[in-house]
């Protein structure tokens, strides 16, 4: 299953930019474990919907830690890892604002 | 051209979104505030020139007015300052300002307009302040990919600002 959602925010400048459209799978997640450098989608009980690099996975492989590019990123140096369940998808497909 | 089609889509049917929060993910940023405080900063050097023309500076209530209009003046020029720096310093992002690269240069001379509002009771170099508020904040709705339209504000001194088009 697959779903398109819009950027906002720039804590993943320079690639992914406020206005890109992302598509993102679950699916993916069953076939293919996370790891370093994936973009993932997953909701946050303050925050919402976020998007965040994954950084690392933690020992025992139920959690992972995401972080943004930019210094001032709301991420898991804020917030904590993300469960594995609890992530939307991964970035599978990537359409970038013209002009940006 | 897929941009185009989902950018349509998404107008008419409104995507989820996906926040890459920075900071403090409230997302308020808007200049009006800095112009409404540059046009009291106006107003408030109007004021004292029609006390001083009309006033007699050994009246208790004289004193009094003048001494509001100028604490009023102090605190909106910094204001200013204060709502300028908000937007440049929290919201504007590398991409806005290549984009714009003037920002700094504009920002700078706002900073120094404002401390000059302050420090003197001369209209023109308040007046000078909201122009340079008006491009500050053409400039912030361009990042927003929203156009201006100037018009005369409703309400005395009556001078020209940006109004978004939303």
């Amino acid at each position: 299953m697959c779903r398109l959602l819009k950027i906002s925010g720039n804590s993943l400048y320079p690639v992914y930019q406020e206005g890109d459209f992302v598509m993102i799978s679950k699916i993916s997640l069953f076939f293919k474990p996370v790891k370093r450098g994936d973009i993932l989608v997953f909701r946050h009980a303050y925050y919402g919907t976020l998007i965040k690099q994954a950084d690392h996975v933690l020992p025992g492989g139920k959690e992972v830690f995401v972080l943004g590019t930019g210094e001032q990123s709301i991420d898991s140096r804020s917030f904590g890892p993300v469960k594995i369940r609890d992530l939307d998808g991964r970035v599978i497909h990537h359409i970038k604002k013209p002009g940006t | 051209m897929i941009y185009k089609f989902l950018e349509a889509l998404d107008q008419r049917f409104g995507f989820e979104r996906a926040k890459a929060h920075c900071d403090i993910p409230c997302g308020i940023y808007d200049p009006h505030t800095a112009l409404i405080a540059a046009l009291t900063v106006v107003r408030m050097n109007d004021l004292m020139a029609d006390l001083q023309n009309s006033g007699n500076p050994q009246d208790l209530a004289y004193v009094n007015s003048m001494s509001r209009y100028i604490t009023v003046k102090e605190e909106h020029a910094e204001k200013v300052k204060q709502e300028v720096r908000i937007i440049w310093g929290d919201y504007m992002k590398q991409q806005h300002i290549d984009k714009h690269p003037e920002v700094h240069q504009l920002v700078h001379r706002i900073m120094q307009l404002a401390s000059q509002a302050r420090q003197s009771a001369n209209r023109d170099v308040s007046v000078q302040l909201v122009e340079a508020v008006n491009e500050f904040g053409e400039i912030f709705w361009d990042t927003k990919g929203v156009t201006v339209k100037r018009a005369k504000a409703p309400y005395a001194p009556g001078l020209e600002i940006i109004y978004p088009n939303v």
